[in-house]
């Protein structure tokens, strides 16, 4: 079939268009964040020069030696283990149920989890914050724990329970018919197949926890600094170079975590993890 | 509510008359469902105490009640307006906030940023999830640029929001990229850092994930055989996107709407790093009201304001689930 002129005419101009479009993508997403990594490596900057004037690793000394800076990194690790934890044990056992037993006002609690989405972050903490006063767990580590475990409970239900919900029943009743225990089936058969839904939703939370930090300034500031609320005063009152390698220091986990299980996340885990059922 | 009618159908626990073999005697069956009860209580206990209660409490503050678990809070505020019995209500907080020029300007610009932020988003993940969807499977060269665009979609997912606000700032100053290039070609560029067109950008910028993620995973759920009848029916690409593609994912088209314009009604660390003084979006408004200018009252007056524009959203979101429903016949 031969293909008229103005058809090829259109496909070339659909093609440019496309790249076009590739390019301008390209230079939204990834620009800005190469555009802040060149200057953790850079001596100084005059503008409008395209690269640094000279090129340097001593910025990486200098926020590794500032104690302030360290103290915030391992609090936020603290932090986010912690969340990690207690959202485990308050959530994953509510997964498997949501997923394999009917009861009544089953539909009603899973679409109600999703009250901690449903309210405009900033303006959930600022009602919580009032009510924290009250309970004395303003500037505390276990009120920023609970600011961030609201922050997993959705990841940590929902995502888990699809995950389990997946998992055929026929196999965990062929097992059970074997002579299989419950708990044995439960170990053996649906755990590790609803292993990378869970993993997703654990790496989800952590950097969730991780990387929070409106509500941990709110709630914890003047006491707790994490790593992200101290970038909060960083820019402001160090030389920028320290706040570009500060926010390469904080991006690593983020973008290690979420390699391992990207394949997972851009699978349709995460999306599956959030229709209703 | 229900998602994807033919999807979530099969799958759906309890969805299959239960087994009287299985479950035994009607004693144990009402075990099981006390036990299930049980075991997902902790969630949503958590959610009632920590989300629904500190909102009704505070409404209540935000009414003038500063009795109970208000007094605390009550004690160090300033500028507050007060009732001094249960069943009476004042509108003063209420009315500070909404004389402000200031509120109302912000109001305004918070609605516009998330309404535009929302919409651009969503129509970059349908060009992208579309993209996707019709790229022929031998096509080595498309393919790859298939690759490359969902792997670009999801690269803010991996960059904590605050170092994305930063990257934002330093790319859009008056010595940033955007800049530096334009000055290079030989003509003036604009300076966006700190104004609302680098919030929006920033707000683009770190809801595309999920939205590309939701509404590619809803198109590539449509089946080949509609897209191929349409398309032997001599339908161009638009006419099989607008007939067949939409009607299909409205519900995660929805899904991404509504959690992108409430994330945006939230956002803070995007607003305050990115933007101007003023005007600033209502998430900065509320944060220093309360720790800053130690006026929590009117700062949750704006947060009950905020969740009221997030109402609106959500009921767009349940609009959407019901009418899948009906249209599946469930309802």
């Amino acid at each position: 079939m031969r293909r008229s002129a103005s058809s090829v005419l259109v496909g070339v101009v659909r093609q440019v268009l496309m790249a076009i479009f590739i390019v301008a993508l390209l230079t939204f997403i990834v620009g800005p964040l190469l555009w802040l990594a060149i200057r953790a490596l850079a001596t100084s900057w005059t503008y409008p020069k395209l690269l640094p004037d000279g090129w340097t690793l001593q910025w990486f000394g200098k926020v590794l030696d500032d104690p302030q800076l360290f103290s915030s990194i391992r609090l936020s690790i603290a932090f986010a283990v912690t969340t990690l934890i207690v959202s485990s044990v308050i959530c994953l056992p509510a997964a498997y149920a949501f997923s394999r037993f009917e009861f009544p006002g089953r539909r009603v609690f899973l679409i109600g989890l999703f009250a901690t989405n449903a309210f405009p972050k900033t303006g959930l903490y600022v009602a919580l914050a009032a009510l924290f006063y009250a309970l004395n767990l303003m500037s505390t580590f276990g009120g920023v724990v609970l600011v961030h475990l609201l922050g997993t409970i959705v990841f940590m239900t929902w995502i888990p329970a699809a995950a389990f919900a997946s998992v055929p029943r026929s196999l965990e009743e062929a097992a059970r018919d074997a002579g299989a225990g419950r708990f044995r089936v439960f170990f053996s058969i649906t755990l590790p197949m609803a292993l990378p839904g869970i993993l997703v939703a654990l790496i989800m939370s952590f950097l969730a926890s991780f990387d929070e930090a409106q509500g941990t300034y709110l709630v914890g500031a003047p006491t707790f600094y994490t790593m992200p609320t101290e970038m909060y005063s960083l820019v402001l009152n160090y030389p920028r170079q320290v706040a570009a390698v500060f926010s390469i220091l904080l991006s690593v986990p983020s973008v290690v975590l979420l390699m391992l299980v990207r394949k997972h996340v851009m699978g349709g885990q995460l999306a599956e993890g959030f229709q209703i059922r | 509510m229900a998602a994807i009618a033919t999807r979530s159908e099969s799958k759906r626990p309890g969805s299959s008359p239960p087994d009287p073999g299985r479950f035994g005697t009607d004693r144990s069956e009402s075990r099981r469902r006390i036990g299930g009860l049980l075991m997902a209580s902790p969630p949503i206990i958590v959610v009632a105490v920590f989300v629904g209660f500190p909102i009704l409490v505070a409404m209540a503050y935000s009414f003038g009640h500063i009795g109970g678990l208000n007094r605390t809070i009550a004690t160090i505020a300033r500028g507050q307006h007060t009732v001094d019995s249960w069943h009476k209500l004042t509108l003063g907080a209420y009315l500070d906030v909404f004389n402000d020029e200031r509120f109302r300007h912000d109001l305004g610009v918070t609605v516009v940023v998330t309404l535009v932020s929302t919409l651009a988003v969503t129509v970059l993940a349908w060009v992208i999830a579309i993209y996707l969807r019709t790229t022929p499977e031998g096509a080595r060269f498309r393919s790859g640029v298939a690759k490359l665009l969902s792997g670009l979609a999801v690269v803010p997912m991996f960059i904590p929001v605050v170092i994305a606000s930063w990257a934002m700032l330093t790319f859009y100053a008056a010595d940033g990229f955007i800049r530096s290039i334009c000055a290079e070609l030989g003509f003036q560029g604009p300076t966006w850092g700190y104004t609302m067109a680098c919030v929006g950008i920033g707000l683009v910028w770190t809801h595309l994930p999920f939205a590309t993620l939701m509404i590619a995973s809803g198109v590539q759920s449509v089946p080949d055989s509609l897209i191929e009848a349409a398309r032997d029916s001599g339908a161009g690409l638009l006419t099989i996107v607008r007939t067949v593609i939409a009607p299909l994912t409205l519900v995660p088209t929805v899904i991404a709407l509504t959690f992108t314009a409430i994330g945006t009604l939230g956002a803070f660390t995007v607003p305050y790093f990115t933007g101007p003084n003023a005007p600033s979006m209502l998430g900065v408004d509320m944060v220093s009201y309360f720790r800053s200018f130690n006026r929590p009252q009117q700062s949750v007056v704006m947060a009950v304001v905020v969740f009221a524009v997030a109402a609106v959203f959500g009921a767009f979101y349940v609009w959407a689930n019901f009418r899948s429903a009906k249209d599946s016949g469930r309802v």
